[in-house]
C-alpha cells in the first residue's frame, strides 16, 4: 500500500516536471521567435510597410470583404509593432521614407460560405479564403511570399474569415522577420511557404 | 341656346387656334413639371438624411461591430454611436460606393447559448429561421494624406440604396459599383484562380 502511494507520488512529481519543462520550452519558443524584433531594431534598420488593397484577382469577391481584409490586415500589422510606420495605400507620407517594402495581397482562393448554414449543419456553410502576401521592395524585390488561409467555420459572420486571414498574414509576416530582413537585398525570391511554415 | 350654338358654330372656326393654344398649355405645364423635378434634386441634397446602422470596421475612433446613426448632413457622412461623438467622412472624398447582401444569425450570445442549450438539436431549427437579410454599404474614401481607407455599415434591407442614392444626389461618382453579394446558396462553391 505504501509503495502504491509513494508510486503515485512519484508518478505525480514526475508528470508536473514533465509539463513545466515542456511549458518552459514553449515559452521559450515565443521568447525567440519575438528576440528577432530586438535584432533588426538592433542592425539600424527598422523597414516601414505600405499595405496594398487587395487584388481579387479573377475571383467574384464581394467588395466588402476586400475592405474587409485590407483594413483587419492594417489593424493587425500595427499591433505587431515590428514595423515603424504602417501605411495605407496612396499615402504622400510613403515617398519620404527610406526602407519602405510593399504588402501586396492577392486572392486565389474563396468559398463563399452561409452563417445560418453553418448553425443549423454545423459541418458545412463554411467561408474560406485564401490568399497569397508578398513582401516587396520599392525596387521590386519580393522580400517574402507566403500563402496564408482563412476561414470560420463555427460562429460568427462570414466577415470574421477575413479578420482571421489578417490575423494569420499578420503571423506570418511576424515569424519570418529576420528572413525577411535579410533577404531584403536578394534577387532571389524565397519558396511559397504557408502560415505554419510548412 | 340658339345663341351658344352660334357661339360654338363660331369657335369652329378658329379650330387652330385652340390647338395651339392647347398645346401651349401643355407645354407649359410639362416645363414646370420638369422644372420642379430639376429643382427637387438638390433640395434633397440639403435636406439631413439619418438611418439607423451599424459600424463594421474602417471608421476611424469609432468601435467595430456597434449600433448608432448614419447621417448625411451637408456635406459630410456622419456615424454616431449612442451617447457619443461621431465620426465623420467628407463626401468629397468618398471615391467608391459598393451595396451588397447579406445575411445573418439574429439575437446575438442569449439566443446563441439558448440554442446551445436546446434538447435535441432544435437549436438548429431554431438556427432556421433566426437570421435576417441586411444590406451592407462599403465605402472606399482618402483621407488628407491621400492613403485609403474602407468602412463597412450594415442597414436594413432596402435602406442601402436610399443612401446610396442620397451620396449620389451629394455629388459621390455615379460610376460607383453593384457590391455582388455573397452567394447564399446551400452548396459549397469553390472560385479558384488558375
Amino acid at each position: 500500500m505504501k509503495t502504491s502511494k509513494r508510486n503515485l507520488w512519484i508518478f505525480c512529481v514526475a508528470a508536473s516536471v514533465t509539463i513545466a519543462v515542456a511549458f518552459s520550452g514553449r515559452l521559450a519558443g515565443q521568447t525567440a521567435a519575438v528576440k528577432p524584433s530586438g535584432g533588426s531594431s538592433g542592425s539600424g534598420t527598422q523597414w516601414s510597410l505600405q499595405v496594398e488593397r487587395i487584388d481579387p484577382g479573377r475571383l467574384d469577391l464581394a467588395h466588402s470583404f476586400q475592405v474587409a481584409i485590407y483594413e483587419n490586415l492594417l489593424e493587425e500589422l500595427n499591433e505587431t509593432k515590428r514595423f515603424k510606420y504602417v501605411l495605407r495605400e496612396g499615402d504622400g507620407k510613403a515617398s519620404a521614407i527610406p526602407d519602405l517594402l510593399i504588402l501586396k495581397t492577392m486572392v486565389v482562393k474563396y468559398t463563399p460560405g452561409s452563417e445560418t448554414q453553418r448553425a443549423v449543419t454545423t459541418v458545412s456553410g463554411a467561408t474560406k479564403l485564401t490568399v497569397r502576401s508578398q513582401l516587396v521592395t520599392r525596387e521590386g524585390k519580393i522580400v517574402l511570399e507566403r500563402t496564408v488561409n482563412g476561414n470560420v467555420r463555427f460562429f460568427g459572420s462570414n466577415l470574421r474569415a477575413t479578420h482571421n486571414l489578417a490575423c494569420n498574414i499578420a503571423k506570418a509576416i511576424k515569424q519570418s522577420n529576420v528572413a525577411m530582413v535579410r533577404a531584403s537585398y536578394r534577387d532571389t525570391q524565397l519558396p511559397t511557404l504557408n502560415a505554419d511554415g510548412t | 341656346m340658339y345663341c351658344l350654338f352660334v357661339l360654338r358654330n363660331d369657335k369652329s372656326g378658329c379650330f387652330g387656334g385652340r390647338a395651339l393654344i392647347s398645346l401651349w398649355a401643355l407645354l407649359l405645364c410639362s416645363g414646370i413639371g420638369a422644372l420642379a423635378q430639376s429643382t427637387a434634386a438638390p433640395l434633397n441634397a440639403n435636406a439631413p438624411f439619418s438611418i439607423r446602422a451599424t459600424h463594421v470596421l474602417g471608421l476611424p475612433n469609432t468601435k467595430n461591430n456597434c449600433n448608432g446613426t448614419l447621417s448625411i448632413q451637408g456635406d459630410a457622412l456622419q456615424f454616431q454611436q449612442n451617447g457619443k461623438p461621431g465620426a465623420e467622412v467628407n463626401i468629397a472624398s468618398v471615391r467608391a460606393l459598393f451595396l451588397g447582401e447579406e445575411s445573418k444569425q439574429v439575437g446575438g450570445l442569449p439566443v446563441k447559448l439558448g440554442k446551445a442549450a436546446a434538447p435535441y438539436g432544435g437549436g438548429r431549427v431554431v438556427s432556421l429561421f433566426a437570421h435576417k437579410k441586411y444590406d451592407t454599404l462599403t465605402l472606399e474614401y482618402v483621407d488628407s494624406d491621400g492613403g485609403v481607407h474602407g468602412a463597412i455599415f450594415e442597414v436594413a434591407k432596402g435602406q442601402g440604396e436610399l443612401v446610396r442614392n442620397e451620396l449620389v444626389a451629394r455629388g459621390v461618382a455615379s460610376s460607383s459599383g453593384k457590391d455582388q453579394p455573397t452567394k447564399q446558396s446551400t452548396s459549397e462553391v469553390t472560385y479558384e484562380d488558375k
